[in-house]
């Protein structure tokens, strides 16, 4: 489903020159399966992360989603692309501001241009007003029904994360992508979202979750562990999160 | 749905707010620089529609009579001249000689006018009146004012104004033209005469003298004189200068180049004027316009992320961009106008009006604002749609 070769990325140094951040990443994630991304601070995790969603564009490798060479498409295919098949949980929530909550779930469903994330070009994702009710129930699943007409800044940063989590699932998206999702939760919202997370994973979605947190590692389908840029095998995981720091030290 | 206008006002409140400011500075500039055109080219159509003359000398008329005595068989003369087609006699006086009137663009002045004759001017054959009627040939006592001499005085149709010990009667109140009959006092001749000769000692000595046998008839400080048509009026002029002795003719075409380099001060200023609010409006506007784009850097990134394109954003940007920009526009449109009307209340008093708010000033406004607010939304969007998505919510967190 998720597939990366070669993927390479630097940026410009302030004092000149390049700063690698990923070298020759390679990675592959079937449908289904609840992958995790970690690693020490600084070592590509969020990069490796947005170059697998389409918000940066390597310097070098290919990305395949749904058996389709994304890295191939034009800038306006890759846009459709990010639309039709991810969805993004980030770790500020990044909601807007001046929508509602409600408001922000189907924001998802403004750029889709009538297309099904899952079906594919052709396939019609029905009237508003079925997106609509889809948004007010996914808000419903996730306990957040009542405050589906409050604004972000009237929000819990467990409520906003609730909302951002309906606003990536809105369209149903094949791979789903959380950077840090529970990194500004306290331990019960982040065990919501984290929870959240795996269901979709059982109903078939590719996720991937970027984080610092061990126990999120455990039980968990592949484990990818960064170290400066590189994929390099990853420590054994235990059911102690202790056993996972002892092997990072 | 009133919580998410209020919002919707609180978020956009200030950019409009911005733009406003910014389109009152452009409109009330630019109406400063209107309200001198309008005197400008309410001038020059004026000196264009009539050949004026006046007694060859120094300092008995005002305005454009200025010169000497224009007696009557010289009227007669200026009658005979080929080309010519009727000559009306004029008397113009400053209403009060004892001012100053230095520096002042719009004299006060008594215009009076022979009713017998039809006026020769080709762009003012009637003055238009906005209350009352006009000057009749065979009136007396009666006088007809100008929009801001009306306005200084309070005077209306059917009020008293009080001209060398002698009352008139208001009949008539000219409609606002912005330029010098805005503020003259028009009556008929034989009052005109009259008030001359209780102004002016000298005259007053020379009539006592018998020195020059004169008659009323005489007592014209000018005469406007109109051309036949197809007749070239440059030409009837000159043609006038070569056979009529003793008057200052004024060459239209000549006139009408004096006026403008006498003015060219005021065009200057008017091109100064109107690119200062061209600069400030312009600035303002499109620094608020871009920098709103960019303060919501991070709700871009957003949008891209969840597969906007560019193309989706681009329109996004222009069509809000548009609405703030017209909105801040109407806002900053009726900002200036009630600006301008509150100057020009205050300074109405003195007869003076400072703006001009023309539909074609309004309108242009309005345009500049929406295509500088396209433009910008344009800048910004191509700015922005350079960074990555990720680029973009990293900036704007």
């Amino acid at each position: 489903m998720l597939k990366a070769v070669g993927l390479t990325k630097s940026y410009e140094a302030p004092t000149g020159g390049t700063l690698p951040i990923l070298t020759g990443v390679d990675l592959s994630i079937e449908r289904g399966q609840f992958a995790v991304v970690t690693g020490p601070s600084g070592s590509g995790k969020s990069t490796l992360l947005n170059l697998l969603g389409l918000l940066e564009d390597p310097d070098a490798g290919e990305i395949w989603l749904a058996g389709e060479k994304v890295t191939a498409l034009s800038r306006t295919g890759r846009s459709r692309a990010r639309g039709r098949f991810v969805g993004f949980v980030f770790q500020s929530f990044l909601l807007l501001p001046s929508l509602t909550a409600l408001d922000n779930v189907l924001l998802a469903s403004r750029y889709m241009g009538g297309r099904n994330a899952r079906g594919g070009l052709g396939e019609t994702r029905g009237s508003s007003r079925e997106t609509r009710h889809r948004a007010m129930a996914l808000l419903e699943q996730v306990g957040m029904l009542e405050r589906a007409a409050h604004y972000p800044a009237q929000l819990s940063g467990g409520e906003q994360q609730r909302v951002a989590f309906c606003r990536a699932v809105l369209n149903d998206p094949p791979v789903l992508l959380a950077d840090e999702p529970t990194g500004n939760l306290d331990d019960a919202n982040g065990a919501v979202i984290l929870e959240a997370l795996r269901q979709r994973a059982r109903a078939g979605a590719t996720v991937v979750v970027v984080s610092h947190r061990p126990e999120i590692a455990v039980g968990a389908g592949p484990v990818f562990w960064l170290q400066a840029g590189r994929l390099v095998s990853p420590p054994r995981i235990s059911e102690d999160p202790s056993t996972l720091k002892e092997a990072r030290a | 749905m009133l919580a998410r206008l209020a919002r919707t006002t609180r978020a956009y409140g200030f950019t409009v707010a911005g733009i406003a400011i910014g389109v009152a500075g452009l409109v009330a500039l630019g109406a400063m620089a209107e309200r001198i055109v309008r005197f400008i080219e309410g001038g020059d159509r004026f000196v264009l529609g009539q050949i004026s003359v006046a007694g060859r000398g120094l300092g008995m008329g005002a305005g454009f009579t200025a010169g000497g005595l224009l007696p009557a068989s010289t009227l007669a003369k200026l009658a005979a001249v080929p080309g010519t087609a009727g000559v009306q006699a004029q008397v113009m006086l400053p209403l009060n000689a004892s001012t100053s009137q230095f520096m002042t663009l719009t004299q006060e002045l008594v215009l009076g006018v022979d009713l017998s004759v039809p006026m020769p001017n080709r762009h003012y054959r009637t003055l238009p009146v906005r209350a009352g009627r006009f000057l009749r040939d065979g009136d007396r006592g009666v006088a007809v004012v100008g929009a801001s001499f009306a306005t200084s005085r309070g005077l209306g149709v059917g009020s008293r104004l009080q001209l060398e010990g002698r009352t008139y009667e208001v009949v008539g109140v000219l409609d606002r033209m912005l330029t010098a009959p805005d503020r003259f006092v028009m009556v008929p001749i034989a009052d005109a005469r009259e008030q001359w000769v209780a102004k002016d000692p000298m005259l007053r000595t020379l009539l006592a003298s018998g020195a020059m046998a004169l008659t009323a008839a005489d007592l014209n400080t000018g005469a406007a004189v109109g051309w036949r048509d197809g007749e070239d009026p440059d030409r009837v002029a000159e043609r006038i200068r070569a056979e009529v002795p003793d008057v200052n003719v004024q060459i239209p075409s000549e006139l009408s180049r004096l006026l403008r380099s006498s003015t060219a001060f005021f065009s200057a200023l008017v091109v100064g004027i109107a690119a200062l609010g061209f600069v400030i409006g312009g600035l303002s506007l499109a620094n608020t316009v871009t920098a709103s784009v960019f303060e919501r850097i991070r709700d871009f990134g957003v949008k891209r992320a969840l597969g906007a394109t560019d193309v989706q954003l681009g329109c996004e940007i222009l069509a809000e961009a548009l609405s703030v920009t017209l909105a801040g526009g109407v806002a900053g449109i009726v900002l200036a106008l009630a600006l301008g009307a509150a100057v020009d209340g205050y300074v109405a008093r003195t007869g003076q009006q400072l703006f001009f708010f023309s539909t074609r000033l309004l309108s242009a406004a309005l345009a500049f604002s929406a295509l500088l607010g396209a433009v910008s939304a344009v800048y910004a969007t191509l700015q922005m749609v350079r960074l990555t998505p990720a680029e973009a919510i990293r900036r704007g967190t």
